[in-house]
Order: C-alpha cells, then structure tokens, then sequence
C-alpha cells in the first residue's frame, strides 16, 4: 500500500445489543475501488453506516480519508458519499431538483450546487430524465439517481451498498461501468455486494467479511494462482492424467476438465509434454483461475 | 461558415469553496420553506397552503381597501381590530400547522432521504431546528401578515408618520402573539408527524387532540373541576395572545378555570419543550 489508507480501522467493534454484528476487526485499505463481500448479516452495511458515523464503534477507532470518525463527523460527511441499499429519493421531487438539494447539503454553493447536478446527471445518463418526478422513475433509472446524489457534492470517497440491487442484466452492466469510470473522477469507492462477480468486474482490492470477522483483505492480485493451470481436453482426459502425474504435477479432474499443480516449475511445460505424449487433443488452456467464491467458500468457516 | 467545435469537458471537480455545515443547514431550511408552501413541488401540493394564506389576508386588504376609500378608518368603523383578527388566524393556523408539520417530516422517514442527511455535514438536531426554523417562519408570517396590512392601511389613512409613532407597539405585540400560537400549535404537530407515517393521520390526530382538548376541558371546568382547565390545548395561545394585546373580549377556558395568561404561558413553553425532547428521541432513533 503506497498512499494513505482510504480508511484505516483499528479493533473495531459494535453490537446491536447481544448480537456482535462487528467483532474486533483490523486492517487498512487503498485508495481506489474497494470491495466489501460478505454474506446477508455479515456485517458490511454496519461497517458502512460506521464509516459515515451514523453508528458509534463500540470499541477501536477508525479513520476515514485521515480523519477520526468519532471525533470529526462531519468533516467526514463533508467528503463522503453515501448510496444507500433501500430507497432515499423523494417521488414528488425531480431528479433536478433533488440533486441541487444533495450538492447543497453536501456544503456546495447554489451556484456550483446546479453546475455540478447538471454534469452528474449528465454522467449517470439521467440529463433527459432530469425534469421528471423520480417517483415516475424505473428502478433502473432510480439506481443511477441514487449514485448521482453520491457524487453530486464530489467526495472523494464514496459507499455504495449493493448498488446493482433489482437491476436488469443491461442496468446492471450499466452501473458496473459507471463505477468502474469513478476512479478517474478521482474518486474513491467502496462497494458493499454478496453479488461477487460484480466485485470482480470492479475492484482492485477486496475485504471480505463473514460473521463481524474478516477473512481476508488484499489485493484482487493476490487471488490468481501462479503454478497452476486448468485445461479442457477432447475425449476421454484419463490418459493426459495419469502422464501428468508420472512427470510430478499434481493433478485434479473433473469431467473434461483438469487442473495441474506444480511446484517450484512451470506446469505449461508439463502441459505440453504430456498432451504431445499421449496425443490427446485440448480445447482450452489457460492459468487456473480463482474466483472469490472458491476464496470465499475456502476460508469461510 | 463559422465552425462549431465540441469540447468534451469531461468530469469536472468541484473546486470552489465548501460551505460545510452551515451551507447544509441554509439549505435544510430553504428546503423546509420551500415544502410547507409546495415550491417546486406537484400544483396539489401548492393550492391548500397559497389558498389558506389569501384568505388570512384578505379580509385585511378589503378593510384597507374600503378604508382607503372612504378616508376613514377607526376602530369602530374595523370590523377587525388585531385581536379578534387572530380569531379567524388562530384556526387556520391551526389547520396549516397540522399539515405542513406532517409534510417536513414525514416524506423524509417514509421515502428513506433520512439517508442523503445522514452523509450530509448535519445532526440530527440540525435537522430538527431548520425543519421547525422553516415551519415557524411560515406561520408567524401567516399569522403576521394580515396584521402589517392592517397596520400599514391604517397609517396611510391616518398620517403615515404619526399613527405609525403613536402605534408602533401594535406591530411586535401582533408579532409576539403570533409566536405564541406557533409556540402553542407546532411542538405537538411535529411530535405526532414523527411517529406517524401518513400525513393525512397525522394531521387529523393533531386536530382531533387540539379541539377535543378545548371541548372536554370546558364541560370538565363547568362541572367544578377547574384544574382541567389547563389541558385545553387549544385555549391557551388565544388567552396568552389576549394578554399582549391587551384585550378582554373573550372568556377562555382557562380563565374561566381562574388561572393567570401567564400560567398559559407556561404550560404552551412546557408542554413545547416535552415535545421538543420526545421529537429529539424519535428522530434519532429513526437516523
């Protein structure tokens, strides 16, 4: 980690009465886009809420953009965007209307308030939406709002909680992209979703959650497996199989499918040898690739 | 042919100043201004409180009007003097405060904008201040207007500069009773718009409350039991209002029971500041 930790948290603890919804968590994370998976109840929505302060840690401290929450709240706030999980925007409102009141509660001045509701409707797609009441709003259209009133007073980090809910596969594409362009807005994110494919296509560095513990926090890097490939073969695999394991690899199958493992070599090597070896025929080849359900499945207890 | 070129300007940060919290509170309170009156909002939501506002103050143009015309206007030739002009307010103010109290702070709890002030620069105290700053500079206005008209036609009629010195205490002593009936009307309002999630209930609960306050406590005083007195709810801002102006033209509840304007006085800044604290509470627990 080569900057200063967009937020910093240090044997963080909070419970809703006996529950412990947070249990003594550690660990530091970058600027950037950053993933918070979790299953329901993990805790992640906690964690945002006390991110923002709306929730007082029981115990530890934690500091965002540098700042101590407990003690500067609202300098917090002032930098920080928040798009909540369920509804937040006024039906009887325009999306106009209800932007220059998020900017100017975000401590813009009017002027600026309207430049800047301008562009980022622009920017979430909404500007030909912009004079409708967000009560007519598909839910599509409502995510995007949602996002907009997040960045309209330019913070420079934002959370965003589950910010592909109800979408359609277009829409949520859509809102994927959008977050993806965040950081060249210059603007921190941290996305909360159980959705982890969404946190794959997103993120650069990942915190998982499970129970109020974290399982793991690092890189999305660190999640490839360097020393082992998977491949797909035509026909019966047995053959390439057991010559992989003759020349030392360790190997996995399933269906047309095998996974080799190698230690300390290079197992493409090994690959070809065997397949020119036994002659089979691959369709596919490539390094095997770890999703964050196979990391999540592993080191969930 | 001149050439038109596109400049893609690309996501532009905000670099000028950042007003903080008090740029977040200014705005809370326009907000507020704005959603008791129904700027910028659907027309129904406009036509109640503009319509409730022409007819508190009309009847005070038209006596400035005829006033104006026939270059006269003395008190016996006023149909209104300032203190039974609250008569006709002081309902409708009532009426106003039971819906404009459920409009500032329902939609917010029920829609989830709690939300948006929740990662704004604001506390839950800000939001309760600016909410109820907004409501009161509406109603005092409303109940203030009719009487500045009034003042002011009588001032033209009469000699501007004389009547206005001879006179002047007229306009705080009008300003202060309208006070009175917000201090009166709005804790409570605001106390049952926190706990309900329709404004139409709300509304009708905090009229239901006000009015049967006045009807039950005066069969309960005529029947001996003149401690009752104090619970009607409705009566004590007009009796407090009484004793600013100094006028003496209605029996009121509580002075049937036989206590003092400034017991009224006290039970309306109690019972304010018990709502106040129990507003606080709820909110919090709803942010």
């Amino acid at each position: 980690m080569d900057s200063l930790p967009v937020v910093a948290i240090n044997g963080l603890r909070f419970a809703y009465g006996d529950i412990v919804a947070i249990d003594g968590i550690s660990t530091d994370v970058p600027t950037g886009r950053i993933g918070l998976v979790g299953a329901n109840g993990a805790g992640k929505t906690t964690l945002l809420k006390i991110l923002l302060g709306v929730l007082p840690a029981a115990a530890g401290s934690v500091e965002v953009l540098g700042m101590n929450v407990a003690t500067r709240q609202l300098d917090v706030r002032s930098k920080v965007g928040w798009m909540p999980e369920g509804d937040c925007l006024p039906p009887d409102q325009t999306a106009a209307d209800f932007l220059i009141y998020a900017a100017e509660l975000g401590g813009l001045p009017t002027r600026a308030a309207r430049q800047r509701a301008s562009d980022v409707l622009g920017l979430v797609g909404l500007h030909e939406e912009r004079f409708r009441y967000m009560g007519e709003f598909s839910t599509g259209m409502k995510q995007r709002a949602k996002l907009a009133q997040a960045i309209v007073h330019d913070p420079a980090l934002v959370l965003l909680d589950e910010p592909t809910a109800g979408l359609d596969p277009e829409g949520r594409e859509e809102m994927l992209d959008l977050i993806v362009r965040l950081e060249g807005f210059g603007i921190n994110a941290i996305i909360s979703s159980h959705v982890l494919t969404d946190i794959e296509r997103t993120c650069d560095w990942v915190v998982m959650l499970d129970g109020g513990h974290v399982l793991r926090s690092g890189p999305m890097t660190d999640l490839s497996t360097p020393g082992e490939l998977e491949m797909e073969v035509v026909g019966d695999p047995g053959p390439v199989v057991e010559a992989l394991r003759r020349l030392g690899g360790v190997v996995e199958s399933g269906g047309a499918a095998v996974y080799l493992k190698l230690e300390g070599g290079d197992p493409f090597m090994l690959a070809r040898d065997a397949l020119a070896e036994t002659g089979v025929a691959v369709r596919r080849l490539g390094a095997r690739r770890t999703t964050l359900e196979d990391v999540f499945m592993g080191e969930a207890p | 042919m001149a050439e038109g070129v596109v400049f893609d300007l690309g996501y532009r940060p905000h670099e000028g100043p950042r007003l903080g919290r008090s740029g977040a509170r200014w705005a809370l309170y326009r907000d507020g201004l704005r959603r008791v009156l129904g700027l910028r909002r659907r027309m129904r939501r406009k036509v109640f409180p503009l319509v409730l506002m022409a007819v508190a103050v009309m009847p005070a143009l038209f006596f400035v009007g005829i006033s104006v015309v026939l270059r006269e206007f003395d008190a016996a030739a006023t149909f209104f003097g300032h203190a039974q002009y609250f008569e006709l307010t002081g309902i409708m103010a009532l009426v106003f405060v039971a819906l404009a109290a459920g409009e500032l702070l329902i939609p917010d709890r029920v829609n989830g904008t709690l939300a948006v002030y929740a990662s704004r620069p604001l506390t839950t105290i800000d939001y309760l201040l600016m909410r109820t700053a907004s409501l009161a500079t509406v109603v005092i206005g409303f109940l203030w207007l009719p009487h500045l008209v009034l003042f002011l036609g009588r001032a033209w009629v009469s000699g501007f500069g004389s009547y206005v010195a001879d006179n002047w205490p007229t306009l705080w002593k009008t300003l202060l009773a309208s006070g009175v009936y917000f201090l009166a009307y709005a804790p409570l309002a605001l106390l049952i718009a926190a706990t309900s999630k329709r404004g139409a209930l709300a509304a009708v609960l905090f009229l239901g409350v006000m009015l049967i306050s006045g009807g039950a406590t005066a069969a309960l005083v005529d029947s001996g039991f003149k401690s009752f007195g104090l619970l009607a709810l409705n009566q004590h801002p007009g009796y407090v209002k009484d004793w600013i102006l100094g006028s003496h033209a209605h029996d009121w509840i509580p002075q049937q029971a036989g206590f003092e304007p400034i017991v009224s006085l006290v039970v309306i800044l109690t019972l304010g500041a018990l709502c106040g604290l129990l507003v606080i509470a709820r909110q919090k627990k709803a942010a």
